[in-house]
């Protein structure tokens, strides 16, 4: 019998139509081992509640300012700043902002009571959708999301687990065990660079994949990769070859289909809203052109090892590139 | 960026049917109002009642009325003419009209014969009733006034209108006006004497009189076609012409023999209806035309017919219903009067035990439309049900992906006929609304819920802003402005007869202001029901419309017109406007004073007063922090079904008095809730005036911060949601008429084919959880922001409006806006 702590999440997104197969419920679960520096969900990373402004909101009335002890908010030209060194996550300004501008990201659920939102979407899910489980890395917290993914399955309802791998093995195959779909990120294959660009190196997730997919192939479940494609970072036609070479080599039976998915600066604003710079705030969109040699070459790779690849995000056309 | 939908496959025919059609006002030919008097001294020719309805006309009554008369042609009428009974002078008249005063042309390579129907008639009416009906309308304190103050003061508006329902015409088609006339014969020369001399002989000899009508025309049109082929050079028209005029010989007055003959049948027969009513297209609508065309098509087919031809008739009976539109086409209007007249009908849809009615037909229709698409008539409601194929799903979605307005309404069939059902039981007619019958429900004007042939459900009759109850709780019975007359702008007494339902210093908890609140809304609705009533009796009294009681089941055999309660089915639907402006003000009223205790009611009441100015930080908490309607929040869902079932229960409390027809309830908002947002104060829900108010059963905008599904399951929740005991298959409904229910998506949704099963699998789970109704936009803003700056380039773009299609290009700047705005928040 497993324990079922609190869990701690940072959203739950419906009718998610990225995340795996039909229309799905996203669980996010905040906290994660990585610190991938194009990360698009910062407020994922640190596994403690975090405190955001959003601007659009704020109706200037100050009462955050006049109520924090800490002296972990100033007012400056563009808003409010938070100086998360200073915060005590007291969460005085959230109780006391009135329009909802300042707000804390991350939530503890009992598994019950998540467990039930969840299934609120159950008559959208169909044969195909369901619920993913995400992050952050959800397998930070492998007891709720065993038992989430256990209690789904047995309520019938489709499974996806989307983790980046960096976990311990058993914990990781004991979670795959209720999971109908394995979403899997395998951004660098060069140790080096991996540690580099997302703060770890990628020895274990290779490992954990290879572990994992004679039991996917023998159980007949599902398993997707993808790769972010990140200019400067992923993108290198040597990175995505040798992802490829993984890919129809050691865990090719396994895989179903493998997505490179185009760079966006969508969450530019979330950084801001953290009070955050962005290293990637200045990046221009992969170009179409780009994007289409690097699916080629993926595809003379993959050869016929019958793994589907898709292309998905935003490019800017070559034509306007040069603007 | 998409591009905006274009028509394709159009032959040269209906090319140039198409493209002169949208030449509008440089049009030769049109289908413009022609006007009529009887001759006599002050004849009144506008009937104002059907506009009450519409607020933007107000100012225009006596203009109208004076403008017609001045172009009036006068006709030769009978000595006898007035010793006649009123409905027996209607039948005449409109006869008279319609077969010797309105020219007759054929447009180039029309098929189908019936062009000129828009006009404007005599009432009929003698000197003396002249008088008591002018003292009665708009005499001092006239129901004229009493409808401006009604609107004036934000209580919303009400009037007996024309259409909104759908003829008996499977029966034309089958027997023909000579079955008919046959049958009102005997049913005549079974009446008594008495009954002869009385009402209902007048009534009866009206109607079969009004048969006579189509069977005119069709054998005018019939040697108007005779007269063209003889000087017409190009053998196939000729053949054409030859052969419409042996249709028009035929059909309507004898049942159709093919599929040519029963869509001209069709034509003919609809289209004097709007003749009858004096009103183009308003909700005239078909019915389930998929299924009882089907026999004819498939005679036609099997006799060699090849499919383009069975289109090629379609699309002519398309451009027919489009010049509806012709009626008042050098009047410029605005926020919704030139969009959709609602010639509506259904396609696909449940039949008995639940099985699917799809039929080759349907996809032959659904071809129809998406080729013709983007056009505003007649509109599309596709019935959906847990049996509904693959196949025809696959067909709807991939339809929505090609054009941005949807190409037609999505009707859900199990939850619709649990409304049904409940109304059976409520108004005490399962004898013609039952489990046997209940899947041949259809659709009326925007999505409104009625049998077929038989039924007048008054669907856009009465609409109440349900937010005036919050304004007459908050302030104990009293308004809190002053409003003006919106004519003059002189101020209105402040004196209102709402109850006094407690100073809300007195209110201890929620549950006494919600106690409060129930007095008040029971107040607004008996307010209504009143009003309605007066109106209602006037016109069963002065306006027969023999002709559509002709084609209405119940009429004849009752021996009353229509417009007095002779449909077999009768109601009067109360459209509840500002439905989730209200929950979510209700919501936070218990958020603010009586959860959080942020402010009392009274220092409430002065933000709201105030308009929120001063009162800003209350103001962002009722927005942001106050739980609100439409994101499957069980609490707060609770409240908005407890409001649901307050409104409608106390909705079918009440009856018309003079034509015994039954109040139901619905929710349909037209574009009411843009105007009256304007009228009525700041809403506790954060809402200031001068901001829209909710639409239909939609969240307020941007409240649905949980995404389509969630807000989905609110709808259904509101609804009544599912129960072991539910009125149908488990489906509860409180709303017999259905409600509006809009979801905007983004194109994203229907870029490939994955993504395309995605958005059916949303409409499989709809089915299950959501209202009766959705209409689907698919646009982005920045494509909206373009045709706005630009709207030459973008004439043809359709965006759908509370059951109706816009162009986006043609509704005002205020909709505009909104609609952008109702887009870029589903963008997050």
């Amino acid at each position: 019998m497993l324990l079922k702590p609190p869990v701690n999440v940072l959203n739950i997104q419906r009718m998610s139509t990225e995340d795996g197969p039909g229309l799905r419920t996203t669980l996010f679960l905040k906290g994660c081992n990585l610190r991938c520096a194009w990360c698009h969900n910062p407020e994922s990373i640190d596994a403690r509640p975090v405190v955001q402004w959003n601007k659009v909101r704020c109706i200037g009335c100050r009462s955050c300012n006049d109520v924090c002890q800490n002296g972990a908010l100033r007012l400056t030209e563009r808003g409010i700043f938070i100086a998360a060194e200073n915060c005590s996550l007291c969460l005085d300004c959230v109780e006391e902002c009135p329009s909802g501008s300042l707000n804390v990201k991350g939530e503890d659920f009992e598994v019950e009571k998540l467990f039930t939102e969840l299934l609120k979407d159950r008559a959208y899910f169909g044969e195909d959708g369901g619920v993913t489980i995400s992050g952050g890395e959800p397998l930070l917290q492998p007891e709720a999301v065993t038992w989430l993914l256990e209690a789904l399955k047995k309520t019938g309802i489709n499974t996806a687990l989307d983790t980046a791998g960096l976990v311990n093995t058993d914990l990781f195959l004991r979670a795959l065990q209720h999971a109908d779909l394995l979403l899997y990120d395998i951004k660098l294959m060069d140790d080096a660079e991996h540690r580099r660009h997302t703060g770890g190196g990628n020895a274990r997730i290779l490992d954990n994949l290879v572990k994992a997919a004679p039991f996917l192939k023998e159980s007949g479940k599902r398993l997707w990769i993808r790769t972010p494609v990140i200019p400067g970072a992923t993108d290198s036609k040597e990175n995505i070859r040798a992802i490829a070479v993984f890919l129809a080599g050691p865990v090719g039976d396994a895989v179903e289909r493998w997505e490179l998915c185009a760079f966006n600066n969508l969450c530019l604003h979330k950084y801001e809203s953290l009070g955050r710079d962005w290293a990637y705030k200045d990046t221009a969109l992969v170009t179409d052109q780009a994007m289409n040699e690097l699916l080629l070459l993926a595809a003379s790779e993959l050869k016929s090892s019958g793994i589907e690849l898709h292309g998905t995000g935003s490019t800017r056309s070559t034509s306007t590139s040069e603007e | 960026m998409p591009g905006v939908k274009v028509p394709y496959n159009l032959s040269p025919r209906i090319k140039w049917l198409y493209d002169y059609y949208f030449q509008g006002v440089d049009r030769k030919w049109n289908n413009e109002f022609l006007a009529f008097s009887s001759g006599v001294k002050d004849d009144c020719l506008f009937e104002e009642m059907n506009f009450y309805i519409v607020p933007e006309v107000y100012s225009f009554f006596n203009t109208f009325n004076k403008a017609f008369n001045q172009n009036a042609a006068v006709l030769d009428l009978p000595d006898d003419f007035f010793r006649r009974s009123l409905a027996e002078r209607k039948a005449f008249f409109t006869r008279k009209v319609m077969v010797e005063g309105v020219p007759r042309e054929i447009l180039p390579g029309d098929l189908l014969a019936g062009s000129r129907f828009n006009i404007v008639c005599s009432k009929c009416w003698t000197p003396q009733q002249a008088k008591k009906r002018h003292r009665l309308v708009s005499g001092t304190d006239g129901l004229r006034q009493k409808v401006y103050a009604f609107k004036d003061k934000g209580f919303g508006n009400c009037g007996p209108t024309s259409g909104h329902l759908i003829p008996d015409y499977p029966r034309v088609l089958e027997r023909g006006f000579k079955g008919l006339y046959e049958y009102y014969g005997e049913l005549y020369e079974k009446l008594s004497p008495a009954e002869k001399q009385g009402e209902k002989g007048a009534n009866l000899r009206a109607m079969r009189e009004a048969c006579l009508m189509p069977k005119e025309l069709a054998a005018a049109y019939s040697t108007k076609c005779l007269n063209l082929a003889e000087r017409e050079k190009d053998e196939m028209r000729r053949a054409e012409l030859l052969q419409m005029a042996a249709n028009l010989e035929v059909v309507p007055w004898l049942p159709a023999e093919d599929f040519w003959q029963a869509v001209q049948s069709l034509w003919i027969t609809h289209m004097l209806v709007m003749s009858d009513e004096n009103y183009p297209g308003p909700g005239v609508s078909f019915g389930r035309l998929d299924q009882y065309l089907l026999p004819y098509w498939q005679k036609s087919m099997a006799n060699g017919m090849d499919i383009e031809t069975g289109k090629e008739i379609l699309k002519c009976f398309w451009f027919h219903c489009n010049t509806a539109y012709d009626a008042m086409i050098r009047t410029g209007c605005n926020q919704g009067i030139t969009s959709g007249y609602g010639q509506l009908f259904n396609l696909s849809g449940m039949g008995k035990d639940g099985i699917d009615m799809t039929n080759e037909l349907t996809y032959v229709l659904l071809e129809v439309i998406d080729e013709m698409s983007p056009i505003l008539e007649p509109k599309p409601n596709v019935r959906l049900h847990r049996n509904s194929p693959d196949e025809l799903l696959d067909r709807i979605v991939e339809m929505i992906a090609g054009s941005q307005g949807a190409p037609f309404l999505l009707n859900f069939d199990e939850r619709s006929m649990a409304g049904m059902l409940r109304q059976a039981k409520k108004a005490g007619c399962e004898n013609l609304i039952n489990e046997e019958n209940v899947f041949d429900y259809a659709s009326v004007g925007c999505l409104e819920n009625t049998m077929c042939g038989n039924d007048r459900s008054a669907t856009v009759d009465c609409n109440l802003n349900l937010l005036k109850a919050i304004e007459l709780t908050l302030g104990n019975g009293r308004e809190l402005q002053v409003y003006h007359d919106s004519l003059w702008g002189k101020p209105y007494p402040p004196a209102v007869d709402a109850p006094r339902t407690g100073e809300v210093e007195s209110f201890t908890s929620f549950e006494e202001f919600f106690a409060a609140f129930a007095d008040q809304v029971k107040y607004i609705i008996r307010k209504m029901v009143l009003l309605y009533d007066e109106m209602d009796a006037v016109r069963a009294e002065f306006s027969p419309t023999p002709y559509l009681s002709a084609l209405v089941r119940g009429c004849a055999e009752s021996g009353l017109d229509i417009t007095q309660g002779g449909a077999e089915l009768k109601f009067i639907t109360i459209e509840a406007v500002t439905f989730a402006t209200t929950v979510d003000s209700l919501l936070a009223v218990k958020y603010l004073v009586f959860d959080q205790k942020l402010c009392s009611l009274s220092e409430l009441t002065e933000a709201l007063k105030a308009n929120w100015v001063g009162f800003e930080k209350l103001q962002a908490a009722a927005i942001y922090k106050a739980p609100k309607f439409g994101r499957d929040d069980h609490e707060a869902d609770a409240l908005a079904e407890k409001v649901m079932e307050l409104w409608a229960e106390e909705t079918w409390r009440y009856k018309t008095t003079a034509t015994g027809a039954q109040f139901r309830p619905g929710m349909l908002s037209w574009n009411y809730w843009i105007s009256s947002g304007y009228i009525l104060p700041a809403s506790p829900d954060g809402r200031a005036r001068g901001q829209f108010l909710s639409n239909a059963i939609c969240p307020v905008n941007g409240a649905d911060i949980n995404g389509p599904t969630a807000n989905a399951n609110s709808v259904g929740r509101a609804l009544g949601g599912q129960s072991e005991n539910g009125d149908y298959l488990g489906y509860n409904n409180s709303l017999p008429n259905g409600a509006s229910h809009t979801i905007t998506f983004n194109p994203s949704i229907t870029k490939s084919k994955e993504q395309r099963e995605k958005l059916k699998a949303f409409l499989r789970g709809y089915a299950e959880n959501g209202g009766t109704a959705l209409q689907i936009n698919i646009v982005d803003a920045a494509m909206l922001r373009d045709a706005q700056a630009h709207p030459d380039n973008y004439r043809h773009l359709l965006v759908r409006v509370t059951g109706y299609n816009a162009y986006f290009a043609s509704i005002g700047r205020e909709l505009q806006d909104e609609i952008i705005a109702r887009e870029e928040h589903q963008c997050f």
